[in-house]
């Protein structure tokens, strides 16, 4: 018999849970389907551990709302969905310009404008490359499970605070919505960071004019680097030997292990990549792929396909590791992508989507 | 058993379909098995349609999105038609035959169950007992649990709600449709 454990909880519901467990003591924001539980199980259950809870007027208030919480060192979060992180980016570009440590936590919506209310990973490029203005990153994680979402709730934070930037957690509405058995974290004992506002002005006051930008650019590259350098995560399996690695990320993600499973019970030298971090994007896990792949194949929930672009960046750098050109029949491995628009592609539509690449009826992006 | 099982549940907005849905998930959870509930969400409201998708499996369930189904319990008539193409051939539908027309399925290839789970609900004094009736025709139908099984698994669940107090007529209802097929 099955070691299932835990109980039965929405996904939105245990990211909220499992930052309470972590330690959160403020949330901000404004609702929107389909992240909307994260906030209502705030109102009751932070008022339970004494944190504070805001319904702001808008998001743009409720992000600001957590650059002042964050400032005096306490662990916040807000959540919202597409179109709502939208009106966020300019509060997160500045907890960014100021190193400030927060969660935003964005359950995917598909659509441009005010969008649908449908689950998808149309907001891949925004998240990964930092939305708002200036330049800056935020390490963007990828729940595919509702226990990985309660776990990497927890992590999120942990990395906000070790780098001195903020996570996104980069869930989407169906793992939102949906349920299943989770193991929530162990309840930690709130910390306010010594580095925070005191009430009594001993921090040092720095002026717009005082700040020295080409400096602040070198430190900025040096901590960007070493979060590259040490923070990936990924999940992976069959990609020594496999003829084709596919890559995919959250539901689909999850979705394609399964289709990977079928496919190699069925005798196909399959793999597959399952980015966790979108950013820092799991370059080292290409490292371990079979030399000779025939190809990859991006499996995500958009309109124009996001994803392929960094699977096409990093198999290109590699391709130059390797010092392989065109010139000697070894290019880099070409990338393929049928974006499924949104939703979660059914097994069969990810095999469907194998056998086109294998039969030359998907032509290759990159 | 097969890979995994997959059940849709769709009626009204109220009739309690995610709720049973979650009851179907719970019992699976309590039997040690892996489970996954996903509901369609946003627009859905009282009134409106409403329905999920449940999975069970022994092993870890991939894809919990609904795919193909092996068994719809349908309790309106417009449930029945939209998800009607959504059962996969030799499967099972279960349907609240005091508001769906059994004449209507234009299938030949599924088993069709008619419940007329209102009037029984009616009949065991439990009025809003009829999704519970027909949460024991679908965990039967599954083929996968004992009844003993069924009612442990959905007691639990009331129990952790603090709705134990309905325990009884709660029972009687998951009883009538264990025992109706």
């Amino acid at each position: 018999m099955s070691t299932v454990k835990g109980e039965m909880i929405k996904g939105n519901e245990a990211i909220a849970e499992a930052a309470i467990r972590a330690g959160a003591r403020f949330y901000a924001g404004y609702p929107i389907t389909p992240s909307s539980e994260i906030m209502e199980y705030m109102s009751w259950r932070l008022k339970e551990v004494g944190g504070a809870f805001v319904q702001a007027e808008s998001e743009i208030a409720g992000i600001n709302m957590i650059i002042g919480s964050a400032a005096c060192g306490v662990r916040s979060i807000t959540a919202s969905s597409g179109p709502g992180i939208s009106l966020k980016q300019e509060g997160m570009t500045t907890l960014s310009d100021e190193e400030l440590p927060a969660v935003v936590v964005n359950v995917v919506r598909y659509g441009n404008g005010i969008g649908t209310l449908l689950s998808a990973q149309c907001d891949y490029h925004r998240e990964t490359r930092g939305g708002g203005n200036g330049d800056y990153r935020c390490i963007v994680l990828c729940p595919a499970s509702v226990q990985e979402a309660a776990d990497l709730t927890v992590e999120a934070f942990d990395l906000a605070e070790k780098y001195r930037m903020v996570s996104v957690l980069m869930t989407e509405g169906a793992l939102g919505q949906m349920m299943e058995p989770c193991v929530l974290p162990e309840m930690q004992a709130p910390k306010r960071f010594e580095w925070g506002f005191d009430g009594k002005y001993t921090n040092k006051k720095i002026g717009i004019f005082d700040r020295d930008s080409m400096k602040e650019a070198v430190a900025l590259n040096a901590k960007y680097n070493k979060v590259k350098e040490t923070e990936q995560r990924w999940e992976a399996q069959h990609i020594e030997d496999a003829d084709y690695v596919f890559v995919a990320y959250g539901m689909p993600g999850r979705a394609t292990i399964g289709a990977v499973e079928q496919l190699r019970a069925e005798g196909h030298k399959v793999g597959y990549i399952r980015p966790i971090t979108a950013w820092p994007f799991p370059e080292k896990a290409f490292e371990q792929v079979n030399p000779d792949v025939k190809g990859y194949i991006s499996i995500e929930a958009n309109a124009t396909g996001q994803l392929v672009d960094d699977i096409a960046l990093t198999v290109m750098r590699q391709g130059k590791k390797k010092g392989s050109d065109c010139s000697g029949g070894s290019c880099p491995a070409p990338v393929y992508c049928n974006p499924h628009v949104y939703g979660v592609p059914s097994t069969k539509a990810i095999m469907e989507d194998y056998a086109k690449v294998l039969s030359g009826e998907m032509k290759e992006v990159y | 058993m097969a890979a995994y099982k997959e059940i849709i549940f769709a009626g009204s907005g109220g009739q309690g379909v995610l709720t049973v849905g979650l009851l179907m998930a719970e019992m699976a959870l309590f039997k040690g098995l892996h489970a996954t509930w996903i509901p369609q969400y946003g627009s859905a409201m009282r009134g409106g349609t409403a329905n999920c998708t449940v999975k069970f499996s022994e092993s870890y369930i991939y894809n919990p999105s609904q795919e193909e189904a092996d068994l719809l319990l349908a309790m309106n008539e417009p449930s029945f038609q939209k998800f009607l193409p959504m059962v996969k051939e030799g499967g099972t539908i279960v349907i609240n035959s005091d508001l769906v027309d059994p004449a209507k399925c234009t299938r030949t290839d599924v088993k069709l169950i008619a419940v007329p789970c209102s009037s029984m609900a009616k009949e065991l004094g439990h009025m809003l007992g009829a999704n519970i009736i027909m949460a024991g025709v679908v965990v039967k139908a599954t083929g996968e649990f004992t009844e003993e099984e069924a009612l442990n698994g959905m007691n639990q669940v009331f129990r952790k709600k603090g709705k134990e107090k309905y325990e009884t007529l709660n029972s009687s209802a998951l009883r009538a449709g264990f025992g109706f097929i």
